[in-house]
C-alpha cells in the first residue's frame, strides 16, 4: 500500500499506478472532472502514462456554481 | 417601440463570439437549481460563469448543475476564483479547459481576503502565461488604470475592472477610474465585474461606454431573483442605449426646457 493525498484527504491506495487506474480503484465518475498532480494540470490524454507515487497529492475538480 | 428595443440589441463581439446580450451572469447562490435556470433565462444573457471545485468520489456532484447549463445552449466562462497564486490559476485555467471545452477563463487572483481585491501581480504573471497557452482572458482587475494597461500589454483583448468589491452590491465606488480605462482603451473589451447590487448600477455602467456588465450577487440574492434578472435585462439595455445616444452636457445653471417666448400672463403683473 501507498498513501497518496486526495482533495486534501490522506488516502491509501494498493500501490503505484497510473492515474486511469487510481480513478478506478478509488471510484471516481469516469468523466466530467480534471485533474491535477501535485499543483499540475494532468491531462487526460496522458492518464496512462502519468504514475501516482507515495505522497503524491491529487486534486479531482468538477464544474459547481461560480461567480 | 419594438424597433426602439431591438436597437439596444446590436450585436457586438467578445472573445471571437458575436452575442446580442451584454449581460454577464452567475451561477451560483440562487435559492435551487430551477431558480437558477429560469432566472438565467429571463435575463437573457449570452454569457454565464462557472466554477470548478472538488469532487466527492462516488457521487454525482457538479453532474446535475453541468447538465442544466449545457441545456441552456450559452456561452460558459469558468471561472478561477478561490486561487491565491498565478500557479494555482493557470492550474485551474488548464483544468477548466479540459472540463468545460472552451478557452475562455475568467481569471481571478485575489490578494486579499478582507475585501477579495485581485492581486494585480499574480493576475498579471497568470495572464501572460496563458495568453502564450492560447486562452482567451477575461481578467478581474481593479479599476487601476496601469493594471490594466500592464495587462493589455500582455495581449488581454478583455478587462473586467470591479465596481466595488465582490459581493457587496455596492455599486461603481469610483466613476472617473473607470471612465479613465474607458477613455485610454478604446478597442479592448471592458466589463464591470462585481459590485453591482441594484439595476441602476448596471446601466451607470453601461452609460460610461462599459461594454458589459457581470454580476451573480445582485440577481441570486434578489428576493425575487427571476423578477430581478428581467430588471437587469432592462437596466443593461437603457445603459447602452443611452451611451449610443449620447447624453446631454451637464450644466452649471437651470435651463428652461419649455419656450419662454409667448409665456402667458403673469409678467403683466410685475
Amino acid at each position: 500500500m501507498i498513501e497518496v493525498i486526495v482533495n486534501g484527504v490522506r488516502t491509501e491506495i494498493s500501490n503505484e499506478m497510473n492515474v486511469k487506474e487510481v480513478i478506478k480503484e478509488l471510484k471516481y465518475r469516469k468523466k466530467g472532472f480534471a485533474l491535477a498532480l501535485n499543483g499540475t494540470f494532468v491531462a487526460l490524454s496522458t492518464y496512462e502514462t502519468t504514475i501516482i507515487r507515495d505522497n503524491d497529492s491529487i486534486e479531482i475538480l468538477a464544474p459547481v456554481q461560480g461567480g | 417601440m419594438t424597433k426602439l428595443i431591438e436597437q439596444s440589441r446590436n450585436t457586438w463581439e467578445i472573445g471571437g463570439k458575436t452575442l446580442s446580450s451584454r449581460l454577464l451572469i452567475g451561477s451560483a447562490l440562487y435559492p435551487s437549481p430551477a431558480n437558477m435556470e429560469d432566472a438565467i433565462k429571463t435575463s437573457g444573457a449570452q454569457i454565464v460563469t462557472v466554477a470548478l471545485r472538488r469532487q466527492a468520489a462516488a457521487e454525482g456532484t457538479g453532474n446535475n448543475f453541468w447538465n442544466i447549463i449545457k441545456s441552456l445552449g450559452i456561452e460558459v466562462l469558468p471561472n478561477t476564483a478561490g486561487c491565491h497564486s498565478a500557479k494555482e490559476a493557470i492550474t485551474t485555467a488548464q483544468m477548466a479547459r479540459e472540463v468545460f471545452g472552451t478557452n475562455w477563463i475568467k481569471l481571478e487572483v485575489i490578494g486579499d481576503q478582507y475585501n477579495l481585491q485581485p492581486d494585480p501581480f499574480e493576475t498579471l504573471k497568470a495572464a501572460e502565461v496563458l495568453i502564450k497557452e492560447g486562452f482567451e482572458v477575461f481578467p478581474y482587475t481593479t479599476d487601476d488604470l496601469v493594471v490594466a494597461k500592464r495587462l493589455a500589454d500582455v495581449g488581454c483583448k478583455i478587462i473586467m475592472p470591479w465596481g466595488s468589491m465582490i459581493g457587496s452590491g455596492k455599486g461603481l465606488m469610483n466613476p472617473d477610474n473607470l471612465i479613465a480605462i474607458r477613455k485610454q482603451f478604446p478597442e479592448l473589451k471592458l466589463i464591470i465585474d462585481a459590485g453591482i447590487g441594484k439595476p441602476s448600477h448596471a446601466t451607470q455602467a453601461m452609460e460610461l461606454g462599459y461594454d458589459g456588465v457581470l454580476l451573480n450577487s445582485a440577481i441570486a440574492l434578489a428576493q425575487d431573483p427571476v423578477k430581478m434578472a428581467n430588471a437587469f435585462r432592462c437596466a443593461v439595455e437603457a445603459g447602452r442605449l443611452g451611451y449610443e445616444s449620447g447624453t446631454m452636457q451637464q450644466r452649471e445653471f437651470a435651463s428652461p426646457s419649455t419656450p419662454t417666448v409667448g409665456t402667458p400672463f403673469w409678467h403683466q403683473f410685475k
